[in-house]
């Protein structure tokens, strides 16, 4: 009961503080919506509103070319009173998100899976946080914040991927897949942590299972349920628009092309609005590929922590994807309490943490003077962006370089407690 | 971990140094001597040394040969002096030691100094035909180096870097590049034949000229120079073979040099004897760095000024053309200025005698439709704005009046804005600029040639008239503000005419700080510097200094007026409102008594409004970031932005110095800890699985089951702590921006009461609250401040790309902070740790923000309460957020440095 009542407080707080906020400053959610660094054009409320419009007077929402957001996005927000005139259920709908992304969260971090798994067991796992330490964390996390007042459809997407975890360390695998479906059907990247969270469920059945599935069938298997899942919601989707070969080209094509080079937070709008013409579909192809080798490698390194793998590629998405946004690096920071039992082995918290902070204040301060003041230029904002990459960086590599030692030192018991020098 | 066990001495001792200087052998001390007196010499103005003794390729013949030897005596200042006898000291110190006084004494007047100059002066003037003089000791330290290079290359071949091995003998070589890159007025040339002399040297091909140690042996005996010479360094007494090599350390000899040479090996000892003195790297150092960042910041400020880093201002956009254009404002306008001017005279002396008490007297409804009229004869489209805003209580209020020309050859898409408000920056009536901006209405108005409109503003005062127009124009107004009815184009510039007096002028002000420190580009000043002294002979000042005969103290002057304008944020006239919609704008004042007339700035004006609209673009080419220190003279950001970024980078510096020390580094009383109090604090902490440290762990190996040394860091309270007060100043920051301007002077008097409450209350409860050990609360305390001043320095390098002016004086402000820390009750007793935090406190309260308002106020002689009622003004106005910083940034800052030192009296 005194967990319950932890619980309820920090989502009450949470859910308060939201809407104490959007009473005092009834500009700020508009104020978020407009900035770069927390909508991209994938995820953009403002955008949803355009689609939003259309939709609601029988005129594709893919027309005009403003709209790159998944179609099934269209009937759940016409329900809602429009967002100009009533802020307030669209506020409460997103905070309600934010309560049910931190109720996964705390699935997760009770399952215990961050600390120890089917074949290995973290040596240090008595330091950790509980659930509602982690749900706070997540709740009272300022980026998390800014984006759910900046109403970016992200968080549906993390969602998904919060849901598709907490569901593979319950050992709901079929829920997780769905889950997982649905995240990958809203914007694509998602589908790229199939592979781990695969292997989560795979080692989550053999843990409980009396039997070990085949992993070749288990496999498969669960290939088939994401696969239908995402055709399911894609045959939806195609009879709420009509014109399936519109839509996916303005929702699908969109994020895998990038056609949109809209300022934001990670590295590619500068790099391809730099990039001559004849070499774009070459260097599309290099960066998907690069985002995408994370996945094999880290899965196949680190195959004992399939959940680590997980969090650490949706780190990795936060830097390298092409339209990310503070509400990804919100998604990785809400996972990286799990890792409580980890941070004594990290060395550079203090300067990714303050690497991290100069960015958020630089970041803004930078993109007014570029185009506010008229002071600054294009390379000013994007400086902050590489700051903001690096911090983010070294936060990941010093969190690998973490669970790496202590994978090490778990399976070389007598160099526990000894210096180590990395060559 | 290292032990702090045996602390070794700090690497610079002054003993040391001391001993090593009494004992310099003789020879050294004698050329020393010379180079002294010969640099005092050089003060004087009657005998000019460097004439005289200086090598001057052309000047050698057989009657000037001694300038051979006299040219390494001769510096060119102090710096030169005093740097070539640091390098020249050890150098000759040895060489004297190793070879005897005596030798010494025949090869540097002889082979080593006549050699280089030799080689010197025929490679200069027979291969180069130049005849460029060297003189400076420097031949001398290039000469040894070569020769000592020689020797290392023998023992020591190769310097490895990575897969390259560099020959050490090339070392002098590398030198000698830094030093010509760096130091101006170096000698390549020279340095270059000495490293060579000194290479032959080194190789033993100079020996012959090495007079024989009979010789010598017989001289010393004759003349018994052991005896009556001090210092003197016999033949026999040296201390190595003469041309042998050198053991790389000299055993058990005191005559070690501290100086290194070029070898790296000593300089690598240096920091792993750092590492080895935890207390120096964690305690000292930081404060060292932290404190040089400082001095740094302010020396380069300092030097701004200087010719050598500040530019010559251009015009940078080509499509401006200044004064290119001729300007017919002239001959028949003057009558029809004189003639608005008397038709509004006579209106405003209607209704003097009625003696009303309103802020706005003069533009009554009356004048404001004379204007209207006016224009509207002129064929302008004219429009009104009433607005009306209230701050502190005070209600200001009024009409803008307003023109447009629409543009001949334009679309309505751009557009030029002149003002004149009824009331200048000053407050004073400035009837002679409205008399002039109408009548220039109607001339512009009959020009053909204009592709951008051309908008007049009539505002009723310089402060809010325009911004209140301004905003409307944007659509941004507030709801007391009215939208405009006609509107035009994007504003591309706008220029402010004040003319308050009725006699002729001299030379013209220009202002140009906006809101918040924002600056209008730099070619709109210099085309109007341009224009007025250029085309209309008229002078040009800023900053209000009237006599800048462009010295060094007139030019810093002229910067730290154009700073503290800046860094208070404030509007200083009408063209201030322009600055957050990047419209550029300036306000042109006519001042001083001389034979310019208002025709003359008409005409100005007019070249002015004709360069902008020649305008292709948005002003863009030229710097929006820079400090003006006289009309033609400015710093651009990148050669001033480090100084306010080391102030900030002070801070966040000490901010990791004090995370690394709470991870690495307990203390130097670590090893004064009593055994049992340790055991048992272990054990507790193995409990709670907090911290583990060097010291403990090696008593107890058993516990110790964390890999790394780093002990645990309790960040929570901290973290509360600093979030929670920078949080709290939103509380003086809306108290201070609403209530009445009566009250302004008593807050400021209770806010200082608070101040001094505040952090006593802090500390105490935190003392009290917290039932922790007491290495936990010194780890807290530091924590505490490596917080505090993380964030500040974050702050103020952010606000130092807004705002450079502010943030380089709150850094300037907060440099204490970085210094002041919890005095430890380890290291102090009661009443010293008592009396130092009083002493501290005392101050650190002196530099309070509210106390330092109150002394600004008392030094400019200003009312506090006019002081913050014109803050107020410009946070509900302008939209200044000078207040936000001082609030939210600086006085959380100063209240956690307070309680920090509050803490040593608990």
């Amino acid at each position: 009961m005194g967990v319950d009542r932890r619980k309820a407080a920090v989502f009450g707080g949470a859910l308060a503080l939201r809407l104490l906020l959007l009473v005092l400053f009834p500009s700020l959610p508009d104020l978020l919506t407009g900035r770069v660094e927390a909508s991209t054009p994938v995820t953009s409320f403002k955008r949803l509103q355009e689609g939003l419009f259309l939709y609601t007077r029988n005129v594709s929402p893919y027309d005009g070319g403003v709209f790159h957001q998944a179609p099934l996005l269209l009937p759940i927000f016409s329900l809602l009173p429009s967002s100009p005139g009533f802020p307030f259920p669209t506020v409460v709908l997103y905070s309600l998100i934010d309560l049910i992304n931190a109720n996964a969260l705390i699935t997760i971090a009770e399952s215990g899976w961050a600390v120890s798994g089917r074949s290995y067991s973290a040596i240090r796992k008595h330091i950790r946080w509980d659930g509602v330490t982690i749900a706070a964390w997540f709740l009272f996390n300022p980026f998390t914040i800014a984006t759910c007042l900046g109403r970016s459809t992200a968080v549906f997407t993390s969602t998904g991927i919060l849901y598709a975890l907490a569901s593979a360390v319950t050992g709901k695998t079929f829920n997780s897949m769905l889950a997982l479906g649905f995240a990958s059907y809203l914007s694509i990247y998602p589908a790229l942590l199939y592979i781990p969270l695969m292997l989560l469920c795979y080692d989550q059945r053999a843990q409980t299972a009396k039997t070990c599935p085949s992993t070749t069938v288990f496999a498969l298997q669960h290939l088939a349920i994401f696969v239908l899942s995402i055709a399911g919601l894609l045959g939806v989707s195609a009879l709420l628009i009509g014109d399936f070969k519109a839509f996916v080209s303005a929702t699908y094509g969109f994020q895998l092309l990038v056609p949109d080079l809209t300022p934001n937070v990670g590295l590619w709008w500068y790099f391809f609005i730099e990039i001559f013409d004849s070499f774009r579909e070459f260097f599309l192809g290099v960066f998907w590929l690069h985002l995408a080798s994370y996945m094999g490698g880290l899965s196949i390194r680190l195959r004992r922590q399939p959940l680590f793998v997980l969090s650490s590629l949706l780190g990795i998405f936060a830097v390298f994807k092409p339209y990310p946004s503070i509400s990804d690096a919100s998604l990785y920071f809400a996972l990286l309490p799990l890792y409580r039992h980890l941070f004594p082995l990290m060395r550079y918290t203090f300067f990714a943490v303050s690497a991290l902070l100069y960015a958020t204040l630089l970041g803004p301060a930078f993109y007014h003077l570029w185009i506010y003041a008229g002071s600054g230029n294009a390379n000013f904002f994007y400086a902050i962006t590489l700051v903001w990459s690096l911090g983010l960086s070294i936060l990941l590599a010093d969190t690998i370089f973490a669970a790496l030692r202590d994978e090490w030192e778990y399976d070389n018991p007598e160099v526990r407690g000894k210096d180590v020098k990395q060559v | 971990m290292a032990t702090p066990a045996a602390l070794p001495p700090l690497p610079f001792n002054p003993s040391r140094v001391r001993s090593y200087v009494l004992r310099l052998p003789l020879f050294t001390r004698l050329v020393l001597l010379a180079i002294i007196v010969f640099w005092l010499l050089e003060l004087q103005t009657v005998w000019s040394v460097k004439q005289w003794g200086s090598l001057i390729p052309e000047e050698i013949n057989i009657g000037t040969m001694y300038r051979l030897n006299t040219y390494p005596f001769i510096h060119f200042g102090f710096f030169h002096a005093f740097l070539n006898l640091l390098a020249l000291t050890p150098l000759l110190e040895r060489f004297e030691a190793e070879h005897g006084t005596l030798t010494a004494v025949a090869l540097f007047f002889g082979p080593l100094s006549t050699f280089p100059a030799g080689a010197y002066i025929v490679i200069e003037r027979f291969v180069l035909h130049r005849n460029t003089e060297v003189f400076g000791a420097s031949v001398w330290v290039f000469l040894l180096l070569g020769s000592e290079a020689i020797r290392t290359f023998k023992s020591n071949p190769y310097f490895s870097l990575g897969p390259y091995k560099i020959p050490t003998w090339t070392s002098p070589l590398f030198a000698c590049g830094l030093v010509s890159i760096f130091v101006q007025n170096a000698s390549l040339l020279g340095h270059l034949c000495a490293i060579f002399v000194g290479y032959l040297f080194g190789l033993g091909y100079l020996k012959v000229f090495v007079p024989p140690e009979k010789v010598l042996r017989w001289i010393e005996g004759k003349l018994n120079l052991l005896g009556r010479l001090p210092h003197y360094v016999s033949v026999d007494q040296k201390t190595f073979g003469r041309y042998g090599v050198l053991p790389t350390t000299t055993a058990g000899s005191e005559r070690a040099t501290p100086m290194s040479y070029l070898g790296s090996s000593q300089r690598l000892a240096a920091i792993r004897k750092l590492r080895s003195n935890p207390h120096f790297l964690f305690v000292h150092l930081p404060h060292i760095l932290s404190f040089i960042c400082i001095v740094a910041g302010v020396v380069w400020l300092l030097l701004l000024p200087l010719n050598d880093y500040s530019r010559q201002t251009y015009i940078s956009e080509n499509a401006l053309l200044p004064g290119q254009v001729h300007a017919y404002f002239s001959g028949s306008e003057q009558h029809i200025f004189r003639g608005y001017k008397k038709e509004l005279e006579a209106i405003l002396g209607r209704q003097t005698p009625s003696g009303q008490d309103n802020r706005n007297e003069e533009f009554t409804p009356a004048v404001s439709d004379k204007i209207q009229s006016i224009l509207r004869a002129a064929g302008l489209k004219v429009a009104t704005q009433k607005y009306e805003y209230t701050s502190s209580g005070i209600t200001h209020q009024g009409q803008n009046v307003y023109a447009i020309i629409q543009a001949p050859r334009g679309d309505a898409t751009e557009a030029i804005v002149l003002v004149a408000a009824w009331k200048t920056a000053d407050d004073e009536l400035n009837l002679n600029g409205v008399s002039l901006a109408l009548t220039l209405a109607g001339y512009f108005k009959r020009w053909s040639l204009w592709s951008k409109d051309i908008i007049f503003v009539f505002p009723p005062d310089s402060k809010s008239g325009t911004q209140a127009w301004i905003d409307a124009y944007h659509d941004m107004q507030p709801a007391f503000v009215q939208p405009l009815p006609l509107k035009s184009g994007a504003l591309q510039g706008g220029l402010v005419i004040e003319y308050p007096f009725d006699h002729r002028f001299e030379s013209l002000h220009i202002l140009y700080d906006g809101v918040n420190g924002q600056l209008p580009n730099l070619d709109l000043f210099n085309t109007a510097v341009s224009i007025a002294g250029g085309q209309m002979g008229i002078g040009s000042n800023l900053q209000e200094m009237w006599d800048h005969n462009d010295s060094y103290e007139m030019r810093l002057q002229t910067i730290l007026r154009g700073m503290v304008k800046q860094g208070f944020g404030y509007a200083t006239g009408a063209h201030s409102s322009f600055m957050p919609y990047h419209i550029d704008a300036i306000t042109l004042q006519p001042k001083g008594d001389g034979w310019q007339d208002e025709m003359a700035l008409g005409r100005t004006i007019e070249g002015l409004c004709r360069s902008l609209n020649n305008l292709l673009e948005h002003l863009h080419q030229s710097f929006f970031f820079y400090l003006l220190m006289q009309t033609n003279r400015f710093v651009s950001i990148g050669t001033y932005l480090p100084s306010a970024m080391l102030i900030a980078g002070n801070f966040t510096i000490m901010a990791i110095a004090l995370w690394l020390r709470t991870g690495y580094y307990t203390g130097l009383e670590q090893t004064a800890v009593k055994p049992p109090v340790t055991a048992e604090e272990t054990n507790k902490q193995a409990a709670t699985l907090t911290e583990k440290s060097g010291a403990n762990t090696a008593q107890q190996p058993a516990v110790k089951t964390d890999s790394s040394s780093i002990i645990e860091r309790q960040l929570a309270l901290p973290l509360t702590l600093v979030v929670s007060l920078h949080l709290l100043g939103l509380v003086p920051l809306y108290i201070f921006n609403n209530i009445n301007h009566q009250y302004y002077p008593t807050a400021t008097y209770a806010s200082i009461a608070i101040n001094a409450i505040l952090p006593t209350v802090l500390a105490a409860s935190l003392t009290r609250g917290l039932t922790t050990t007491p290495r936990d609360q010194s780890q807290q305390s530091l924590l505490i401040k490596s917080f505090s001043l993380l964030v500040l320095g974050l702050f103020l390098s952010t606000l130092a790309t807004l705002n450079f002016s502010l943030s380089f004086m709150i850094g300037l402000l907060c440099t204490p902070l970085s210094f002041v820390n919890r005095i430890d009750p380890r290291t102090a007793s009661r009443p010293v740790r008592s009396v130092l935090a009083v002493v501290g406190l005392v101050l650190l309260n002196v530099l309070s923000p509210p106390v330092v308002l109150l002394g600004a106020c008392w030094y400019s002689g200003v009312d506090v309460e006019t002081v913050l009622t014109q803050a107020a003004f410009g946070w509900d106005v302008w939209g200044m957020w000078t207040q936000v910083v001082v609030w939210c940034v600086w006085w959380p800052a100063w209240v956690t440095g307070c309680a920090l030192l509050e803490f040593s009296l608990f």
